[in-house]
């Protein structure tokens, strides 16, 4: 079987994506590098490349073909991360070539539940980051958060902290995929980063976590105590970078 | 008395208000801080209840003393109170950090009602005009304050609040003496027409100032005193219909206060105050009438069963119902159906008929529901269906080891309390 290898870009993933469209027979999508790149003793491997008119063509069939939430679900999909996403999106576009806008009205058909499916995974977890993002103030006045989520989910972040803390200069860590997001004099940037040396925070900073931690211990009450419903909202893996936990 | 023992002995009176809620408000603009319309949760604590504002008491000091509030005059407790520019200050350090969505401001009444809202209102003035804060503000308004100054409330404010507390005027007056449900009502109602009123002018002039966009909650005590849920959920129903509040919320009574006018509860009856959100929440969403769920004959929910399942029992000749012929409205009472589910059902018959393994495909929670649906003629439950037979079906799901009639804790969380004390809507 024939296999179309992307770089890990979105635009490399819809390069991909519309080649493996163009052939009638089942062919596959995967990660270079990836655990499924590796090579059977009957399969052909394909560099995608990353070309943007093809990447477009994509956006277009989803937007036009699509109904109007099929584009958002084949990019959160994409973002999921998630084992097989790839091949999952892949079937969900030839769906979408085939039935127009009513591919997402068969939500009981295993390939619109499995994108539908991560791609609520991954609006999920951003909402949950909107409120899981916990920034501290740094010497130089840059808030800095660091994240651990499972899914890709920064690009669906700077958004609403760009709403929020637009006279701030913030840097959002995601220390699981060695990115971050950098705001700074109203400009966004991403970029591969690694943290070399200690961070160093602004005087008041210890002061206002202690002040917050404070705060979060006595807003419990006790005659409710219930750790078990507090560790469904709060999941002990995201804890780690939560402040309160600290 | 430095500023973490203040924050921890007015967090410490706050948090027995049940609202949490952060949404309804698309507020933004220059400076820091916007409202996210359907709110957002920052963090949990160890009692499972969403933190998404700081929610504090300006001060605890209070004229009045209320058996039930931990706030009360005769009560020999630590009081502390925070300045205006200590409150924003405050708040605009969390809020940059993300710890929160804004600020809850309530508080006792120090003075008088005027006093005490002449300075919540300069706090929150302060974070707006000072601190150019376009966050998310719940303020509470104090019964008795003036009308000019509650006025201002809905100016700066998101939400605005006013607490019941108590569902009778008779119990008012026992347990609250100083305050009348007119004292408490009158407000309510005039931030209702105020909140009305902006709302038409900004249908024609979209300059014209947000006034509470978040609109207008309130609580209720639940097991201080002796009202049914029928009176609760007909107070609440009429609140949402004739003030048109946007939440009523519901408070377990916690015996912070030995008083004997109160009845001395072992635990908080959390089972009872679930019930009532489920029912709150078939009211708002369902389309449920209160006198559907309960009736003079039958004036308390049912502890073993949600009020969706029992009205359903109650009503076996409307079912099984047909999913794929029958509307929306009539979908959405069927038990294990959400509103999610329902509309999902809708949106999929539109391209081919459903089958009955379909359908928990598409969210149903079908052990509940195979006693109520048929798709394609096909029924899953009990042959002859009756409302005993059913019941002991249920049960049966509920506690596999036979034991009938046993509630625990974990029976609730299994259940989603969370959906209903957490509640973003």
């Amino acid at each position: 079987m024939r296999t179309y290898l992307y770089a890990g870009t979105f635009e490399s993933f819809l390069t991909a994506l519309s080649l493996a469209l163009e052939r009638p027979e089942e062919c596959a999508i995967a990660r270079e590098g990836g655990a499924a790149a590796e090579g059977g003793l009957f399969s052909e491997f394909i560099q995608a490349g990353a070309d943007p008119a093809r990447a477009a063509g994509m956006r277009d069939l989803f937007e036009r073909q699509g109904s109007a939430e099929s584009w958002q679900h084949a990019r959160f999909a994409f973002l999921s991360e998630a084992a097989g996403c790839e091949d999952a999106v892949l079937a969900y576009a030839r769906l979408i070539k085939e039935r127009g806008p009513a591919a997402d009205d068969l939500l009981a058909d295993d390939r619109v539940k499995k994108v539908h499916g991560l791609a609520r995974s991954v609006g999920g977890e951003a909402h949950m980051f909107k409120g899981f993002v916990r920034f501290k103030e740094l010497a130089d006045k840059t808030l800095y958060a660091r994240i651990e989520p499972d899914h890709n989910v920064l690009p669906l972040l700077t958004g609403h902290f760009r709403a929020r803390l637009g006279s701030f200069n913030w840097i959002i860590h995601d220390a699981r995929r060695g990115r971050a997001a950098l705001y700074c004099g109203g400009r966004l940037i991403y970029a591969p980063i690694t943290q070399e040396k200690a961070l160093e925070f602004d005087g008041k900073e210890a002061a206002v976590q202690a002040l917050w931690r404070h705060f979060f211990k006595t807003a419990a009450i006790k005659e409710r105590t219930n750790p078990r419903l507090q560790r469904q909202n709060v999941p002990l893996k995201y804890r780690a970078n939560l402040t309160e936990f600290e | 008395m430095d500023l973490q023992e203040k924050l921890e002995i007015l967090a410490n009176s706050a948090k027995y208000d049940a609202s949490c809620a952060s949404s309804g408000s698309n507020r933004a603009g220059r400076g820091t801080g916007a409202a996210h319309q359907s709110g957002v949760c920052h963090s949990w604590t160890a009692d499972g209840r969403c933190v998404s504002l700081l929610k504090i008491l300006m001060t605890n000091e209070c004229v009045y003393d209320c058996a039930y509030c931990v706030n009360r005059r005769s009560n020999d407790s630590r009081r502390a109170s925070l300045t205006p520019d200590e409150i924003a200050g405050l708040t605009f350090e969390f809020y940059k950090r993300n710890y929160i969505e804004g600020l809850f401001l309530s508080s006792g009444i120090t003075v008088s009602p005027d006093r005490t809202m002449e300075l919540m209102l300069e706090a929150v003035r302060k974070l707006r005009n000072v601190f150019h804060f376009n966050g998310y503000v719940h303020m509470k308004v104090i019964p008795g304050a003036d009308q000019a100054l509650i006025d201002q409330a809905g100016l700066w404010a998101d939400r605005v609040s006013v607490n019941i507390e108590l569902p009778s005027d008779k119990s008012l007056q026992l347990l609250a003496p100083g305050k009348t449900k007119d004292t408490v009502l009158r407000p309510m109602h005039r931030l209702a027409q105020k909140i009305a009123a902006h709302k038409d002018e900004r249908r024609s002039i979209k300059s014209s100032p947000a006034y509470a966009p978040a609109g207008q909650s309130t609580q209720l005590i639940i097991g201080a005193t002796p009202e049914t849920d029928r009176e609760i959920i007909k107070l609440s129903e009429a609140l949402y219909s004739k003030m048109s509040l946007k939440r009523v919320y519901f408070s377990a009574f916690i015996p912070v206060m030995k008083d004997n006018r109160l009845p001395a509860l072992r635990e908080p009856p959390l089972l009872r105050e679930h019930r009532l959100y489920q029912a709150d929440w078939l009211l708002r969403f369902y389309g449920f009438t209160a006198d559907e769920l309960l009736d003079e004959s039958h004036p308390a929910l049912d502890l073993n069963f949600d009020p969706k399942t029992v009205w359903a029992l109650n009503n076996l000749d409307k079912f099984p119902l047909e999913v794929n012929k029958a509307s929306y409205q009539e979908i959405l009472r069927v038990p294990g159906v959400g509103v999610t589910s329902a509309q999902r059902i809708i949106r999929a018959r539109r391209a081919g008929p459903l089958a009955l393994e379909d359908l928990k495909k598409l969210g149903v929670v079908m052990k509940r529901a195979m006693y109520f649906v048929t798709a394609g003629g096909k029924y899953g439950g009990v042959k002859k269906e009756t409302e005993e037979a059913i019941k002991v079906k249920l049960l049966e799901h509920k506690n596999p080891n036979g034991q009938l009639n046993l509630f625990s804790e974990k029976e609730l969380v299994k259940e989603g309390l969370e959906a209903t004390v957490t509640g973003q809507l």
